[in-house]
């Protein structure tokens, strides 16, 4: 079973990486956009879904990134791979600074002080001259989305394989413990602190880097989209819609509901938002624990969902 | 059920062919704007304006490209005011939909991000939707706009307000900070300076800001004559109603960068519109000549009657946009997006909007006309001359009739 | 003159925002649910407001009760027969509900009044007075009285009314809540209702003071949720504190730092807060 999981999941790496020589560049765009959602989700899956730290804040580390991507590469004319390493530092290295502090708090403290996070460094970011203040800086225009797409998905790749380890290692099995018990976890001689940072800036690390690629892939970064809060509701609602605390939840959970708003975008239009927010609200009510938890239920599909509601109503 | 089902087949093949048959003749202009969300109340403008030109083009016979006659056609989606939506349909547009020319979105945050996409396929794009002048300071060679330079938006106001009487001697510059009005903000610290004035109050604000009270309060303590505001409609509301509520009265004059032209705004504001000065880069005047229209007064009725409510700059700055396109295909006598983009870039003429030719920079030089609410009417009093006499200066809030 | 002028300023707005985040502290001190669509509560609040004062041509702050019933009544039945169903799930998944709740009402909002912004003016809408040197614009002079006399009136309601015994019971403890015969179902119904009530009257306010589209929501449910969290949920008093405080740190800013700082400096408050006294409120009233 394990090994046929396996298998499959490398068939589908290998068919991913050859979809520039056969996808239409609507379709290599959509794929590329796909694929650092699920990024995001899944970066957002470490702290969030296996510590069960809800963060709002990775959007800041996504700023960070598409940022020091954009100053290096339009502000000092450096090459690309060293925006990406600027960004990235920038995340750690906010990651580390803003997680001490922050991470002591609990449940919707931390939820909320994530959120305020993301603004303040929004306001920050847009009274700055370096990075364009509210203006937002212009990259240099590159015509090679294969590219972007090879490295969204080389991206990918790499965070699910580290979230694989993290799901086996000593250092998940801490995360759980502090997501089930916190205060157990600790008697029990686990530095969860510790745990938490390292968490953290594991998220920030991979955040980062997918805020690079866009950035060079968009040109353009402005205050209001590279901290625009709403992406990060999008990925806990990815993480969660897939199932989160699992390995291949978020990365699901973003291709399906990427395909399904681009389709609802496309096709209808002007009722896409609305339909959005009915398939958000239906996936609560009837699956809380996302695909990944359908995917396993023993019971045919009504019941498992009529279970669901009954466990959580009043 | 089979039977009935080839039938409708058949019909629909029949339907398909014939539409290719025709499609062949027809020129596909694309754009994604604002149908949806937060800025669909300006984006309508640019649907609404873009449809009826080029019905009213085609009702004349198409476009004559090398002696071919070709109809124009529109694909137009909703960006639901998401500027990375809007990125992804521009290249849908050009990729899948295969549109041949493309025309703007509104807004410059869109356009700067939506005509980069444009530039990177090569595809030339007309827009009236962005004034920013960082949407044509990139060297880009396919993007061409017909709103005017941002920086120059208060060049004709300062113009009459440097040979008004009483002369203001202080002014307070309130601004948003988004990409357009700090341009405008900037280009505005020079005009000042150079019309003799001072700035005693140089604010910036954050773009959808709702509460202007503690600015309001430095301008009421410093007393100024005149305070130019650029921003958004609904922040522009909203200053000039806590402008009241505070009892803040300049000296001789205060205007606005966006609102005082439209409807909504004077309904949304009743009598204390009034006073209020404004711009604009289009008014509906009969010297306005235009090929397919008539003139701007015809072209205004048509709008009016189709849609139920009255066009303003943006919608003449879209037709300017598709006739720009309509005479680039007949003088290039060609449909290659380069020999296109070269006629735009020499094409001129005269449309309901303004005369129409490009800088090369691919930015239309065109002045602001100086407008102000007078008895809930919009009066253009101003462009290099006098047009009609300014309520000048505005009565505190205290004397008003 | 000009410092005393921005406080009080800061003060009267401030107000006006505490009653923004009044029906959600409500929600989340008794319910444990951290609503996202109440912004859009507010909105509708706003609209009927301002329907009210267009087409029937009543006072707008006549109308404030009628938003009021009207939002009890919207608030009562989404609890009852939607947020009931999830309420005992993970607070995440509240959060994701009521936050594609606020989604779907947006959208409602944009088909049902358009897009065009609005504004609720009646006569008296600029209307001031000078008092000691300051001015004072009455309306927001007005949204101060009723923040205050609303506040008050929930205080009473939850502290000497039985149903206010039956909601804090109910928050403290669900089960003990039970035995002593309170529904709990009705009981978080009514609560949200009240808490729906409160946004209604607080977006008629907004829209007589500010202006009204379909997209204010999201905005303001970030505001109420800074203002929750530095007033406290358990207490209403604290809660128009809170906003007062957000209000005249906002307006000091402006004054001294520049005005595109404002949100800054609400958020750094709320993270210097959240960091310095983790254990203070967030627990029901």
């Amino acid at each position: 079973m394990q090994r046929s999981v396996l298998v499959l999941v490398i068939m589908s790496v290998i068919m991913l990486a050859f979809l520039p020589w056969i996808a239409s560049d609507v379709m290599l765009q959509f794929a590329i956009n796909t694929l650092l959602l699920a990024t995001l989700a899944q970066s957002w899956n470490i702290l969030g879904g296996f510590a069960g730290y809800v963060s709002f804040g990775n959007s800041v580390f996504y700023g960070l990134g598409t940022y020091g991507t954009a100053i290096a590469m339009a502000q000092f004319g450096l090459p690309f791979w060293v925006g990406l390493m600027l960004g990235a530092l920038l995340a750690v290295i906010c990651a580390l600074i803003v997680g001490l502090p922050i991470l002591r708090l609990r449940g919707p403290y931390f939820a909320i002080a994530t959120l305020g996070l993301s603004g303040v460094m929004g306001a920050i970011v847009s009274n700055m001259d370096i990075a364009g203040a509210n203006i937002g800086l212009i990259l240099p225009l590159t015509r090679a989305d294969p590219m972007f797409y090879e490295l969204s998905l080389g991206l990918l790749v790499v965070t699910t394989v580290c979230v694989a380890w993290l799901s086996m290692s000593r250092f998940g099995m801490a995360l759980i413990a502090i997501r089930e018990d916190e205060d157990a976890a600790g008697t029990m001689g686990v530095n969860t602190t510790r745990y938490k940072v390292a968490a953290l800036v594991l998220a920030s690390l991979f955040t980062s880097i997918a805020g690079g690629i866009h950035a060079y892939w968009i040109t353009f970064v402005d205050p209001a989209s590279a901290f625009d809060p709403t992406l990060n509701v999008r990925m806990v609602i990815m993480a969660v819609f897939g199932g989160s605390g699992t390995v291949f939840g978020p990365v699901i959970g973003s291709f399906l509901l990427s395909t399904i708003y681009e389709l609802l975008a496309f096709w209808i239009s002007t009722a896409a938002a609305l339909l959005f927010g009915v398939v958000i609200v239906l996936a609560v009510l009837f699956m809380p624990k996302g695909i990944a938890d359908l995917a396993l239920a023993k019971e045919p599909g009504w019941r498992y969902f009529l279970r669901n509601v009954r466990e959580h109503r009043l | 059920m089979s039977r009935k089902h080839s039938f409708a087949c058949a019909i629909g093949t029949l339907l398909a062919t014939a539409g290719l048959a025709h499609a062949q003749d027809v020129i596909k202009l694309g754009a994604a704007v604002q149908l949806t969300g937060s800025e669909a109340n300006t984006g309508r403008y640019y649907r609404d304006a873009y449809r009826l030109t080029i019905d009213k083009i085609n009702a004349a016979g198409g476009v004559n490209v090398g002696g071919k006659t070709y109809h124009l056609g529109l694909t137009l989606l909703d960006n639901q005011s998401d500027v990375n939506l809007g990125v992804r349909q521009y290249v849908q547009l050009i990729t899948s939909d295969k549109v041949n020319f493309l025309l703007g979105p509104f807004a410059s945050n869109h356009a700067l991000n939506d005509s980069s996409i444009a530039e990177k396929y090569q595809v030339p794009m007309v827009q009236g939707g962005g004034a920013s002048t960082q949407i044509y300071s990139r060297g880009y060679k396919y993007v061409f706009g017909t709103l005017p330079p941002a920086d120059d938006y208060y060049a004709s106001t300062l113009d009459m307000l440097a040979k008004a009487d009483p002369k203001p001697r202080t002014v307070a510059l309130v601004a948003a900070d988004d990409s357009f009005d700090v341009s405008v903000a900037k280009g505005t610290r020079n005009h000042v300076k150079d019309a003799g004035m001072t700035l005693a109050v140089d604010q910036t604000y954050r773009e959808g800001n709702a509460d202007f009270s503690t600015i309001l309060a430095e301008i009421k303590s410093k007393n100024v004559d005149a305070i130019l505001w650029s921003g958004h409609e609904t922040e522009a509301l909203n200053f000039l109603r806590q402008m009241k509520g505070l009892n803040v009265n300049p000296t001789n004059y205060y205007g606005f960068t966006v609102g005082v032209p439209t409807e909504d705004f004077r309904k949304a504001l009743g009598k204390d519109a009034d006073f209020a000065f404004g711009m604009t880069s289009w008014l509906a005047d009969a010297s306005l000549k235009d090929r397919w229209f008539g003139d701007a007064i015809a072209f205004a009725k048509d709008y009016a009657d189709k849609y139920q409510y009255a066009p303003d700059y943006h919608a003449a700055s879209a037709v300017a946009d598709v006739e720009t396109f309509a005479m680039a295909f007949e003088q290039a006598g060609s449909l290659d997006p380069k020999a296109v983009r070269d006629a735009i870039a020499k094409v001129e003429f005269d449309s309901v909007y303004a005369h129409i030719k490009y800088g090369p920079n691919g930015q239309i030089v065109l002045p602001q006309i100086v407008i102000q609410i007078q008895d809930g009417k919009v009066v253009p009093v101003y462009t290099d001359r006098v047009l009609n006499k300014a309520y000048y200066p505005i009565p505190p809030w205290n004397r008003r009739p | 003159m000009l410092l005393a002028q921005v406080l009080l300023n800061g003060v009267l707005l401030g107000a006006l925002y505490g009653l923004m985040a009044l029906g959600m502290a409500l929600v989340w001190g008794v319910l444990n649910i951290v609503n996202l669509a109440h912004g859009a509560l507010i909105m509708l609040g706003g609209y009927v407001v301002y329907y009210c004062y267009t087409l029937l041509g009543i006072d707008p702050l006549l109308a404030l009760p009628v938003a009021m019933a009207s939002m009890f009544a919207t608030g009562y039945l989404l609890q009852r027969f939607l947020l009931n169903l999830i309420v005992r799930g993970a607070l995440l998944n509240t959060l994701l509900i009521t936050f594609g709740l606020d989604v779907v009402i947006t959208y409602l909002g944009q088909v049902v009044f358009t897009a065009d912004f609005r504004t609720i003016n009646p006569s008296y809408s600029g209307a001031n007075f000078m008092l000691l040197g300051l001015t004072v614009p009455v309306l927001r002079l007005i949204a101060f009285g009723i923040a205050l006399l609303l506040s008050s009136a929930l205080w009473f309601l939850l502290n000497k009314s039985g149903l206010g015994r039956a909601i804090r019971a109910t928050a403290q403890n669900l089960v003990a809540a039970r035995l002593y015969g309170v529904d709990p179902r009705q009981v978080y119904a009514v609560t949200f209702g009240i808490g729906a009530a409160l946004a209604g009257a607080a977006g008629g306010l907004y829209g007589m003071i500010s202006h009204l589209t379909p997209y204010i929501g999201s905005s303001l449910t970030a505001k109420s949720f800074v203002i929750a969290i530095l007033g406290g949920l358990a207490n209403p008093f604290k809660v128009i504190l809170g906003g007062i405080v957000v209000g005249v740190a906002e307006s000091l800013a402006a004054l001294y730092i520049g005005p595109t700082y404002t949100d800054v400096v609400s958020f750094l408050l709320l993270v210097v807060i959240l960091v310095v006294r983790p254990a203070h409120a967030l627990r029901a009233a």
